[in-house]
């Protein structure tokens, strides 16, 4: 499903160049549940960041689904992320103006997905994650732990193949944590969808399959567990 | 997805529902300035549209080395017609500002503007009687009409469309005529008439030497004016060659025709000045700048919520919104405001028309079929949306999501600079207006207070049809009036101040010149309260005075170099005057015109004819005095009969500030509302900035700022922009009024008081406002302010 070569990031700072990312060569199959972990500043967001496409390597090539996506215009990647991928953050990033429901409308919207059709997948992730009483709140109106789980509605609304959080749990409280990454876990297995996520918790990490340890922009370690 | 973000918008706003009034509201104001402007602009521009020839007509005007003229010589009409057949038709128009008076029994009608015009310039200037165009049989018969509220006048209950007798000038002199029915005149064309005076052919026994007729051509489609224009240039050398006009071959090289289009006929005739085009394209450029310094208000508040935006970009890119549908989100949330402000500018617009139509003497209405702003406004509507909406179109929605969602964005450099020299661009302007409101308050204030060299008050002005050049004549007439209690004196010259006065050339110590003329009779310095100079003014008492004396103003002895006046001979109109005083300058004309060199005699065979009375009324008796003259006037002034009309001369004066005074309005108006709409949108800024920053505020307290530091630390980047906005305006503002002041003859030095008002208003009122939404912020708790974390 995504397949990394020879990845390279720097920033040139003064003349300088600072390495994020050296000689990050992995790929990631359908159905793999990866967490990402290393040190501080070792640079997994930033490796995070390019399988979303977010960021471009400065060297190296990228393929999502056979197709080289290294260097994509900004209206093919947002193709890609209205069917393919679906981003959950640390900050969890939901729309203040926009109540609960509307947040997880929203990428359907964007997709022109039918009315029917979005209010049956919204009914029914609602129900799943337990929210539907707090559909019609706003983020603000919420608790970190409900947020997130909005967070990831939302990003599995429009049914995606892969799944990129970035410290999903960082904010959360452990028992919220366990229940996001249960959550994950019961996706990861049951819908197939793929999930890369970065943690430090090598607790969550045990909810995946494989990790991948990053230490100063190089893949140190990569495991496969369970 | 529309009616979402409908619905997301309109949250949006409520949540900051002060900084939205706040925004639609200055926007509103401006608006309904320029929905005003623009109703004015189409009006100015559309006069004569009517006319279903208004593509096609054109005056034939001429060309003399030293000045234009619409005036042209009868036969060259004829001439014209003969030699172009591109040409659809002639006419011939005059107008005539000869007073008429009307009578029907007991009503009486004044008529002050009588158009002459053959048939065809009837049929060329659309100019149709009710009932339609009809034809004076023979060359000689003249079909008169009235216009429709002349005719009310005298025919209060007339329904049919017949043709009445009427009585012409005063009753007891037993002239009729023929009132051949009535004609709309539209006001909103340049030909204004009482009434219309038909006929087949008029000019038939004018000569090329008699330059007092104007030749309209309806021309057919398609003709290359220019060339036209040339071949008419030739075709007159040619006439006054052949009819021995206007000297040799070569004196008429200078002298050429050109043909001037209907449609510049009311803005910018060329035999005329452009200042009518000038004010209305200064007016339309108020309008546009305070649309566009409401507009601005918008964009920096978007500026200022970018932070805010900015991670609502990144995040609906990463759930799949592309670009143009975030930009169509953000114009519909600004759609949605600037519509709202523009019903709302409607409301404004037609309260404050009234106002506006009283002003500039016109009668707009925005409520008519057929207005152009129907279309116009969907228009502005989408222009001021794109203006308003062009930052968070095209820089918001361009935000790239991995910036936002690393989670230390902070809105560029780039954004803070166009920020603060937005903000110095909407103060700029409002301050250029500011001073130029200061200085031509100045200016009129001058004007008000500055000795004239006459006295105008107590001066009543009494239309007249009887000529009294000769002062035998008038001496029963002033015997009468002064019999009257109140009044003072009376006299009777050719010109009253406040018009122009006759050209006429006089020679002096061996110079030769042109200069002004005013006939006049005894008492005319007294009653007008001149000054004195050297010498006398006329008295009875020397049997010369009206022979051969004449008065002389100081301009006129500079003019011819004269030391000792008194004594001295001024030749014109073959004769030899004496000069027996000189008075000081006075100022007929207002203040634009330099007071022109001037002669005054009481003999005076070439200029006009003395018909205007003026009396000296002490203003205690004013209403008294007035009311017997009535009473008495047919009495008086046998010929004038029972008509008795009288105008206040201060009044009449007065009319001469009246551009100025308009011009005054305008720009307090503009000055007001820029500053108001700049200082609205810098209140809603700094509420939301200070919002933003509480806090900041806060922790800078906990740290031991005091308040007076924090307001200072707030107050002081506004400080500095308005004090550089006062630096751009000042040399533009001087510039500008500077040109302004060199339109007057007599104008006031360069005053500095308004430029250091100026500075000191935008400072003192934008201290004002950051203050009073950052002491909110300073007055609240930290911990209040912290707690919610
Ligand atoms: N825009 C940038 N310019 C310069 N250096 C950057 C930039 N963005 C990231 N870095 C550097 O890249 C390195 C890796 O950053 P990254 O965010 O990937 O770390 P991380 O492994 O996610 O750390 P953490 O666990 O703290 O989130 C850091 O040293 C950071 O300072
Ligand atoms: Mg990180």
């Amino acid at each position: 499903m995504i397949k990394l070569e020879n990845i390279e990031k720097y920033y040139a700072n003064k003349g300088v160049k600072n390495y994020v990312l050296r000689h990050v060569t992995t790929q990631i199959n359908k159905g793999e549940f990866v967490s990402i972990m290393g040190p501080s500043g070792a640079g997994k967001s930033t490796l995070l960041n390019i399988m979303g496409m977010l960021e471009e390597p400065t060297y190296g090539s990228y393929f999502f689904n056979e197709e080289d996506v290294t260097h994509l215009g900004e209206r093919k990647k947002i193709e890609l992320y209205r069917n393919h991928i679906g981003f959950v953050f640390q900050a969890y990033h939901l729309i203040d103006e926009m109540t609960v429901y509307e947040n997880i409308e929203a990428p359907l919207l964007y997709k022109n997905v039918s009315s029917g059709e979005r209010k049956s997948r919204i009914a029914d992730l609602l129900d799943r994650f337990n929210i539907v009483a707090k559909k019609d709140l706003f983020p603000n109106q919420l608790s970190g732990g409900q947020q997130q789980l909005v967070g990831i509605a939302r990003a599995l609304a429009a049914q995606p193949a892969i799944i990129l959080a970035d410290e999903p749990t960082g904010n959360l409280q452990s028992v919220q944590a366990e229940e996001i990454m249960e959550l994950f876990k019961k996706l990861n297995r049951e819908d197939g969808i793929t999930i890369v996520q970065v943690t430090h918790s090598e607790k969550n990490a045990g909810y995946g399959n494989r990790i991948i340890t990053i230490e100063d922009g190089v893949i140190k370690e990569d495991l496969k567990i369970g | 997805m529309f009616k979402l973000n409908l619905k997301i918008a309109l949250r949006n706003l409520w949540k900051n529902k002060g900084i939205t009034a706040i925004n639609i509201g200055g926007l509103a104001i401006a608006l309904a300035a320029f929905v005003l402007v623009m109703l004015y602009f189409t009006y100015e521009t559309s006069f004569d549209k009517e006319n279903p020839n208004y593509d096609h007509v054109y005056i034939v005007g001429i060309n003399y080395p030293e000045f234009k003229t619409d005036y042209a010589p009868a036969p060259f009409a004829v001439a014209i017609k003969q030699n172009f057949p591109e040409v659809d038709r002639v006419g011939l128009v005059k107008g005539s500002s000869f007073e008429l008076t009307i009578k029907n029994g007991g009503n009486t009608l004044f008529t002050s503007k009588i158009l002459t015009v053959d048939c065809n310039a009837a049929k060329i200037l659309n100019i149709n009687p009710s009932g339609g165009l009809v034809k004076p049989s023979g060359d000689a018969e003249r079909l008169n009409y009235l216009s429709n509220e002349s005719m009310k006048i005298l025919f209060p209950d007339k329904k049919d469309n017949k043709p009445e007798i009427v009585g012409f000038g005063a009753s007891n002199l037993g002239i009729t005529g023929i009132i051949a029915g009535s004609i709309k005149n539209d006001p909103h064309s340049n030909f204004n008439f009482d009434g219309v005076s038909i006929s087949n052919k008029l000019g038939n026994r004018d000569n090329y030497d008699m330059n007092d007729y104007t030749i309209y051509l309806q021309l057919k489609p398609g003709v290359n004016v220019l060339s036209l224009e040339r071949k008419i240039t030739d075709l007159y050398r040619a006439e006054l060659l052949k009819n021995k006009v206007g000297g040799s071959k070569d004196e008429l090289k200078g002298i050429s025709t050109f043909l001037d289009p209907l449609s510049s006929l009311h803005l910018k005739p060329k035999a005329g000045n452009n200042t009518p085009y000038k004010i209305l394209i200064a007016i339309s450029v108020l309008g546009l700048l305070i649309l566009l310094i409401a507009c601005i208000n918008f964009t920096n508040l978007s500026i200022a919520q970018a932070t805010k935006r900015a991670k609502e970009v990144g995040v609906k890119k990463v759930m799949g919104a592309f670009r143009f549908q975030l930009i169509t989100q953000f114009l519909i949330e600004i759609f949605m405001q600037c519509f709202a402000a523009i019903i709302l500018a409607l409301i404004l617009a037609e309260l404050v028309l009234p106002s506006f139509n009283t002003l500039f003497q016109v009668q707009l209405s925005i409520w008519h079929l057929g207005n152009d702003l129907f279309w116009q406004l969907p228009l502005i509507l989408s222009v001021i949306t794109l203006i308003a909406g062009i930052y968070p179109a095209i820089i918001l929605s361009g935000f790239k999501p991995i910036l936002v969602l690393k989670g230390n964005f902070s809105t560029s450099k780039q954004s803070y600079v166009l920020r603060n020299s937005l903000i110095v661009f909407q103060f700029s302007i409002a301050v250029v207006f500011m001073i130029s409101l200061l200085i031509i308050n100045s200016q009129l204030k001058y004007m008000r207070s500055q000795d004239l060299g006459f006295t105008a008050d107590e001066v009543v002005y009494i239309k007249n049809i009887s000529i009294f050049n000769d002062p035998l004549k008038f001496e029963p007439v002033r015997e009468k009036i002064l019999k009257i209690p109140g009044i003072k004196s009376a006299t009777v010259a050719t010109f009253v101040p406040s018009g122009q006065n006759g050209v006429n050339s006089y020679v002096a110590n061996g110079i030769k010149a042109n200069i002004d003329f005013v006939g006049v009779d005894f008492d005319y310095f007294e009653t007008l309260d001149i000054k004195l100079k050297k010498g006398r003014f006329f008295s009875r008492e020397f049997k010369t005075d009206t022979a051969n004396s004449a008065v002389i103003n100081e301009s006129a002895m500079v003019k011819y170099g004269i030391k000792n006046p008194i004594g001295q001979t001024i030749r014109g109109c073959n004769i030899d005057y004496k000069i027996v005083g000189v008075v000081k300058d006075f100022k007929t004309q207002g203040f634009e015109n330099i007071v022109q060199p001037t002669i005054y005699t009481i003999k005076e065979p070439c200029g006009g004819n003395k018909m205007q009375i003026m009396l000296k009324i002490e203003q205690k008796m004013m209403a008294g005095a007035l009311a017997t003259l009535k009473a008495q006037w047919s009495d008086i002034n046998k010929q004038d009969g029972e008509d008795f009309r009288y105008l206040f001369l201060d009044e009449m004066y007065g009319k001469l500030f009246k551009k100025q005074e308009q011009l005054q309005t305008v720009f307090f108006a503009a000055a007001l509302l820029t500053i108001f709409i700049a200082i609205l949108g810098l209140f809603a800024f700094v509420k939301y900035i200070t919002n933003v920053r509480i806090k900041e505020i806060a922790l800078r307290k906990i740290l031991g700022a005091s308040n007076f530091q924090i307001m200072k630390l707030i107050n002081s980047s506004f400080f500095v922009m308005v004090l550089i906005a006062n630096l751009i305006s000042w040399p533009l503002a001087y510039v500008l009024t500077k040109k302004w002041l060199s339109t007057f003859a007599y104008r006031i030095d360069m005053p500095v008081l308004p430029f250091m008002l100026s500075a000191v208003v935008t400072v003192l009122l934008t201290i004002i406002t950051v203050s009073i939404q950052t002491n909110k912020a300073v007055k609240a708790k930290p911990v209040d302010a912290l707690k919610y974390e």
